[in-house]
């Protein structure tokens, strides 16, 4: 075998020589048995407690739901004039944690960041669970969800289309198209892993479920060919949907006149703001897997350090976008505005408005220290304050805006029932309980594109040099 | 690895040869090897060669002299496909088969379409570029591929790379193929068997799938009438039937009589029956004309005075019209001193009652004519008793 070659320095300048993004020696071999290998092992005891949990709220979640189809939307606290609440702020969070895996898989893709290839995979699965936590809302929220097919424009015997002209329909076309978009991605770069593990399993049982999921993948030059233009084309389809998407999510609020949800800067703020909690869901979740599926060696402390810059800058945007808000506010002289804006810092639910600020400004910025981005401690407790404030962002925006709008005479402050909190704790049981399962029946690490970085993975010209 | 090199070759001579090859496939232990073989292989031209790694190797596409994938093709114009499709259905749809105005905005706002049309293009020239891949032009799935079931598939997805000379016709030379590929430095050689070609759709085949499709068929038939028949009635869904309203010609238990239909509360008015000038004439003093002396008021109790009133009483209402001849009637001058002085609540009196030989107006002139033709009996007096300040008012 060659010595590291891609490891000797060469003519490269120092500071140039990208540093390893693994750990030790990695082999393609070792790769596959490190990480296809979980699947085939019993899970210790703590997945099952894990999964115990989670399906606990899951199921939580479900019971509350049920008893909301059968009591009625009465059942939460939405009531005039907030009719949009606990469904629509829930809906745009967990639309927002999934942004965080598009861009990891698509937008570092585009831009050629190979860190990104150890940790893509499992942000493309959070992606996907996200966007499912997240259409549970829109869906419930209509009150009558058997009938939800009626959002779609299809011939019908009432002679009814849909309004065109109305967010809440792109909305629809969004998000369908989003979970569309970002399942195919997840797939097309699972099937070579799938194929990997088609061809190592003992079990007859795994083998016929793999060879049906790979669809016969077999690694010809000429696929990869294809393969390799696929994955490009639809990292440059998926960047230009992950702006989108969230965009129309804010063209919900937007489109609209009332104070503190008409402003341009919408679309840009709503986007900054998703993958700023997207983040902060992946480096939470990773951290954890790196540590219990010891995968300490390839997803290494210098991702965790990278995706912790990324939470910093996002960070800084969203302090702007909120400055924006106050400036646009003072800048108007609408007297609405103005009177919006103040609810945010001294109303009723001005701890709201603070603890939103708090959490999204002022605590993402210990991670200007090198050292907190290298400490579990500090960036744990900085995603759990990033997602805690990124959800009361989207309460801020919606219901301080609409619990006093123009008419004082219909002014009321909304409180939630327990319900609302029952179905927003099933949606965490549902997103981790499809993490867990995901963790031991997929591999969480795309191989085959770690694979391809690995040294040595790709050929050098005049290596005959070194040899 | 080198160590299990010459074992593992299965050479043509020692081995019973398969009726037919389809390829024989080379394995390597670097990419660097395989990059470094493909060129003395594709020298010797023995058939097609393929390369098989377990992930995709830069360069691989110009040493194997594959053609630029046209995928980027098929996307850009699927893409478009997908924007100008939206396009077309939301026009369609908002502007020629249910224009309705929302917004405030014309049916054919096209700026509105363009969130879903990005959509739509996004979504078709993704499953173009998705399962056009997978499907046109990998031909996947396909399982009876003979790489799948070689020995050294297992190593092909894992770490190491085949290179694979496959037959092109009838006269391909297995043998000689195994030798190049071993010249060019492969540490392993296989010979792959051509797959079984023998006809799968026999009758019984057939048959069974037909049956299943018709099985299937019955089944998800039942399953649908089932929950299309009672799906509607189970518990949340048959809220919506289940409305507290009163139905006319039933009982309701919401009345203390148990009847669902109430009679009217005792003076009500039907809409369009208000009781005007029932009473005496003298009692009609009292109403007002509820309309303003507008151009279009004048213009409609013109009409109506020409065709009800004028063959009586006249063009300028004196008394004097087609029918007052013929018939020796005396229908009222209006312009007398009389009328003249007469309150709107008495002329409209007598348009609804009629006087003397004057028949009842009411079943002929809505409630609107009717005041209609008291402003404008009142404008005919106005003009024919002129003063100078009307000449006044009238030039400005």
């Amino acid at each position: 075998m060659r010595a590291d070659a891609a490891n000797l320095p060469g003519d490269i300048p120092e500071g140039l020589i990208e540093p390893s993004l693994t750990v030790g020696k990695v082999t393609p071999g070792s790769l596959d048995d490190q990480v296809l290998a979980f699947p085939e092992t019993r899970p210790p005891k703590q997945w099952y407690i894990g999964l115990a949990i989670t399906l606990t709220a899951l199921f939580t979640g479900l019971g509350f739901i049920g008893y909301t189809f059968f009591t009625g939307i009465g059942a939460w606290g939405n009531n005039s004039p907030v009719f949009w609440a606990f469904d629509i702020i829930n809906f745009v969070f967990w639309v927002g944690i999934g942004h965080a895996g598009t861009l990891i898989s698509a937008i570092l893709f585009l831009f050629r960041k190979r860190w990104r290839n150890a940790i893509a995979r499992f942000a493309e699965a959070m992606t996907i669970f996200a966007v499912m936590c997240a259409v549970i809302f829109p869906l419930i929220h209509v009150g009558r969800p058997w009938l939800a097919f009626w959002l779609f424009p299809y011939p019908n015997q009432r002679a009814l289309w849909t309004n065109f002209r109305s967010p809440l329909l792109w909305d629809v076309f969004a998000v369908n198209t989003y979970f569309s978009v970002s399942l195919m991605f997840w797939y097309l770069g699972l099937i070579p892993d799938i194929a990997s593990m088609r061809d190592r399993t003992t079990s007859r049982l795994r083998r016929t479920i793999y060879t049906v999921l790979a669809l016969g993948w077999r690694g010809a030059a000429s696929h990869w060919q294809h393969y390799e233009k696929a994955y490009l084309l639809l990292a440059g389809l998926a960047t230009g949907l992950v702006l989108s998407v969230h965009s129309v999510v804010s063209f919900d609020f937007a489109t609209s006149v009332v104070p503190g949800w008409h402003m341009t800067i919408f679309p840009p703020y709503f986007v900054a703001g998703a993958i700023f909690a997207g983040f902060a869901m992946v480096v939470m979740v990773l951290v954890v897997v790196r540590e219990t599926m010891q995968l300490k060696n390839l997803i290494t402390m210098r991702h965790l350090d990278v995706m912790n810059k990324v939470i910093l800058a996002m960070s800084c945007i969203m302090g702007y976008s909120y400055m924006m808000e106050g400036f646009t506010a003072w800048y108007s002289m609408n007297e609405y505005l103005h009177h919006g804006f103040m609810n945010i810092i001294t109303g009723t639910y001005g701890w709201a408005g603070w603890l939103t600020i708090s959490c999204n400004i002022l605590i993402p910025q210990i991670l200007w220290f090198k050292k907190a981005r290298a400490s579990y401690f500090w960036m744990i407790f900085i995603a759990i304050g990033v997602t805690i404030g990124m959800w009361f962002e989207r309460f801020v925006i919606i219901v301080i805006s609409l619990h006093q709008d123009y008419l004082p005479s219909a002014w009321r402050v909304y409180r939630p029932t327990m319900t609302d909190f029952g179905i927003l704790l099933g949606t965490f049981g549902l997103f981790f309980t499809l993490v867990l399962i995901f963790a031991r029946v997929l591999p969480v690490i795309a191989t085959t594109e770690v694979k391809a970085i690995l040294p040595d993975a790709q050929p050098h010209h005049g290596d005959d040099h070194h040899a | 690895m080198h160590s299990l090199t010459m074992e593992t070759i299965t050479m043509p001579e020692t081995t019973p040869m398969p009726a037919r090859s389809f390829a024989v496939l080379g394995l390597f232990d670097t990419p660097n090897a395989l990059m470094k073989a493909i060129p003395q292989v594709r020298v010797a031209n023995l058939g097609t060669v393929e390369a098989y790694t377990p992930y995709p190797i830069h360069g691989m596409d110009e040493a194997l002299g594959l053609r630029r994938s046209p995928l980027g093709g098929m996307v850009l114009v699927m893409g478009i496909l997908g924007a100008l499709t939206a396009f077309g259905f939301q026009y369609w749809i908002s502007a020629i088969d249910y224009p309705i105005v929302t917004g405030g905005k014309p049916p054919s706002s096209w700026e509105a379409f363009i969130p879903i049309m990005f959509e739509v293009m996004v979504l078709f020239a993704t499953f173009t570029a998705g399962l056009g891949m997978l499907f046109l032009l990998n031909k996947l799935p396909f399982f009876g591929h003979p790489v799948l079931s070689s020995k050294a598939i297992t190593g092909i997805t894992r770490d190491r790379y085949g290179l694979a000379i496959e037959a092109e016709s009838e006269a391909f030379d297995s043998t000689a193929a195994a030798q190049a590929l071993k010249e060019a430095g492969a540490v392993e050689v296989e010979i792959l068997p051509a797959p079984d070609r023998s006809p799968f759709l026999t009758s019984d085949f057939i048959l069974r799938t037909l049956g299943g499709i018709f099985a299937a068929c019955v089944v998800s038939g039942i399953v649908m009438f089932l929950t299309i028949k009672w799906f509607p009635l189970l518990a949340p869904m048959k809220y919506m039937q289940d409305q507290p309203r009163l139905d006319a010609q039933r009982a309701s238990a919401f009345f203390k009589d148990g009847h669902g239909m109430q009679m009217p509360v005792a003076g009500t008015v039907a809409r369009g029956y208000l009781p005007t000038a029932t009473g005496t004439q003298e009692a009609a003093v009292a109403l007002v004309n509820p309309l303003p002396r507008t151009r279009e008021v004048f213009a409609v109790g013109r009409k109506a005075y020409a065709n009800r009133c004028e063959v009586c009483h006249g063009a300028i209402g004196n008394g004097v019209g087609s029918l007052t001849a013929a018939y020796g009637g005396k229908p009222a001058n209006l312009q007398a001193q009389q009328f003249r002085d007469y309150p709107d609540g008495k002329i409209y009196w007598a348009i609804v009652n009629g006087k003397n030989a004057m028949p009842s107006q009411a079943a002929d002139l809505t409630e609107t004519q009717r005041w209609s033709v008291v402003h404008y009996v009142r404008a005919l007096q106005r003009a024919q008793n002129a003063k100078d300040e009307d000449l006044k008012v009238a030039t400005p």
